[in-house]
């Protein structure tokens, strides 16, 4: 648990499978650019947050969030607000 | 937003199948590997992982991911699993399954933190527990490719010699390719004669174990998120090249 | 959607094709035993952990720096530094939470100041508007009625079993709505915005439940 403080960040590879099936491909590799900041980098170096609620998918430079997804019983939901580019 | 998309790669969507459990090995006290036989597997890259799903006979589900640890040239898949306190569906993998149970198996998964001979050398690797996972799958593919094999350094973090996973493998991997080093570091406990590290991973133990910033290694870095955390932050400051370091956080506790 | 009742008598929502799906000899859910089952909603189990789940990096918020606003339509109602926050009545509660993960957490104690006692030190009678939206530090958001907070519901939580309120679980000031699910319970919170017109929050609209009653089982939008 985290009660010593630690963050309980993943990598965004650990968001591949939730990812898959929402664009039924594996983006991990691909490189995606924060609208905040500007900086690019693999999607699969990006900190990955929220899970099991969900994929929350922040810069490694900034931690402004660059994507959102949910898996539901009713479908899934996909926000890319923060990305400026997803390039794949 | 732009989305582009530049490789004609047909895509295929990720889906569940069915695995047969051929072999289980005991790696550890703690840590058992499980042989599957998918017959619908198209092959994976090392490093990557698949999810797991169970299902209860009142349809109670439960899915984990887990790195894979065979390389892609053998026929079956390996799954190596370590026991976890609470841990609903390692629990159940260790102390219940036998040869011939089936569960549903999705991937690969991950192309993201992946090596292969093609991508050259030096690989440098950094474990600790469970993290040896996904870096067992790229050391077994090098073994496989004879030729042309690039030096590679396994550092391994255990708490003590009986958990080191995959030790006897490792030491005979070692022994017989003198471009592959693994250095163990034992944490809590350590045999009576031990002369190797006895403490965690530092930076002045990456110092002398890697191969320098200059030899621009290949570098993995996988266990729990505080070691990962903290192997990576050591390496930025010894000087390697952020962009060459990949990561797989396993989470506060572990795989 | 088909809800079957299970043997241990929660629901499952859909299930899987029984042809199809290869059932894991001897797998049971470890986890749904324990239960006073007359406590605890649909589908959840008990836990004596407290675990963690955030939408980014924990805040590491001094009190010295703490404010909380109340705000409706462009104005500030209110506004308190951690001194004085304190200094308004307290009030300690003991509760059931239960997380949209599953997990349920029972008899947990929270102590802070309710949304009733807020209202009072606003010289308010009764809110302006019926909704709420939670502002937190990091960016997470999440919608409340307010015939949610009121009546002793709801409340502005810093500390949890007797001891300030930990980074990772919400210090140094967490919103607290434990009958509803546990996100709606925003760690971090620094400002409460009554609204018109309901919003939906960080989670409620990406697919989560607007409402969040674990009574009912309402996890998802479409619940």
């Amino acid at each position: 648990m985290t009660e010593n403080g630690v963050d309980l960040v993943l990598d965004g590879n650990a968001a591949a499978g939730l990812l898959q099936e929402i664009f039924v491909r594996d983006i991990t590799t691909a490189q995606i650019q924060c609208e905040s900041c500007d900086s690019t980098g693999a999607v699969g170096s990006l900190h990955l947050y929220a899970m099991p609620m969900g994929a929350v998918l922040r810069c490694a430079h900034c931690d402004g969030v660059l994507l959102r997804a949910v898996h539901t019983p009713h479908g899934r939901w996909l926000d890319m607000t923060g990305t400026r580019y997803l390039r794949f | 937003m732009t989305v582009i998309e530049t490789s004609a790669v047909s895509v295929r969507r990720l889906e569940w199948q069915r695995a047969e459990v051929r072999k289980i090995m005991v790696e550890t006290p703690r840590v058992k590997s499980f042989l599957l036989h998918l017959p619908s597997w198209l092959g994976h890259l090392p490093g990557q992982h698949v999810d797991i799903r169970l299902t209860a006979e009142d349809g109670y589900q439960a899915q984990r991911s887990y790195s894979i640890a065979s390389p892609p040239e053998d026929k079956l898949l390996t799954l190596t699993v370590e026991r976890v306190e609470n841990g609903e569906v390692s629990q159940y993998l260790i102390d219940d399954v036998r040869v011939g149970d089936q569960f549903e198996v999705r991937g690969p998964i991950g192309g993201y933190f992946v090596w292969t001979t093609s991508m050259g050398g030096p690989l440098c690797l950094a474990a600790a527990g469970s993290g040896v996972v996904p870096l067992m799958a790229m050391l077994r593919h090098r073994c496989r490719r004879r030729k042309n094999r690039a030096p590679a350094l396994l550092l391994y973090s255990s708490r003590s010699l009986e958990d080191v996973i995959y030790r006897d493998e490792l030491d005979s991997m070692a022994h017989r390719d003198s471009d592959l080093h693994v250095v163990n570091t034992l944490t809590r406990q350590q045999p009576e004669g031990w002369i190797g590290y006895r403490r965690r991973i530092d930076k002045e133990l990456l110092a002398e174990a890697f191969v320098p910033p200059e030899w621009n290694p290949n570098i993995f870095v996988c266990g729990p998120t505080p070691f990962v955390e903290n192997v990576s932050r050591f390496l930025v400051e010894l000087g390697y090249d952020s962009l060459t370091i990949k990561t797989e956080r396993f989470g506060p506790s572990g795989g | 959607m088909t809800k079957r009742r299970l043997r241990d008598g929660s629901r499952s929502k859909g299930t899987p094709s029984m042809d199809k799906t290869p059932i894991s000899r001897g797998f049971r859910s470890r986890r749904q035993q324990q239960t006073p089952k007359i406590r605890l909603p649909p589908g959840q189990y008990v836990t004596m952990d407290f675990p963690v789940l955030s939408a980014g990096p924990t805040p590491q918020i001094k009190v010295e720096n703490w404010t909380l606003d109340i705000q409706s339509g462009g104005s500030l109602l209110g506004t308190w530094s951690w001194a004085a926050f304190e200094a308004l009545p307290q009030t300690t509660i003991k509760r059931d939470i239960h997380c949209v993960t599953k997990w349920s957490k029972l008899d947990t104690t929270w102590q802070g100041v309710t949304f009733d006692d807020l209202l009072k030190a606003l010289g308010l009678a009764e809110a302006p508007t019926p909704y709420v939206m939670a502002h937190c530090d990091g960016g997470y958001t999440t919608n409340v009625q307010v015939a949610d907070l009121v009546g002793g519901k709801g409340m502005i939580a810093t500390r949890y079993e007797g001891l300030p309120i930990l980074p990772a679980h919400g210090g140094p000031a967490r919103l607290l709505v434990p009958h509803l699910y546990f996100w709606k319970s925003g760690k971090w919170v620094r400002r409460l915005r009554f609204m018109k017109a309901d919003e939906r929050g960080f989670w409620e609209s990406l697919g989560y439940h607007n409402y969040g009653d674990p009574w009912k089982e309402q996890r998802y939008d479409g619940d």
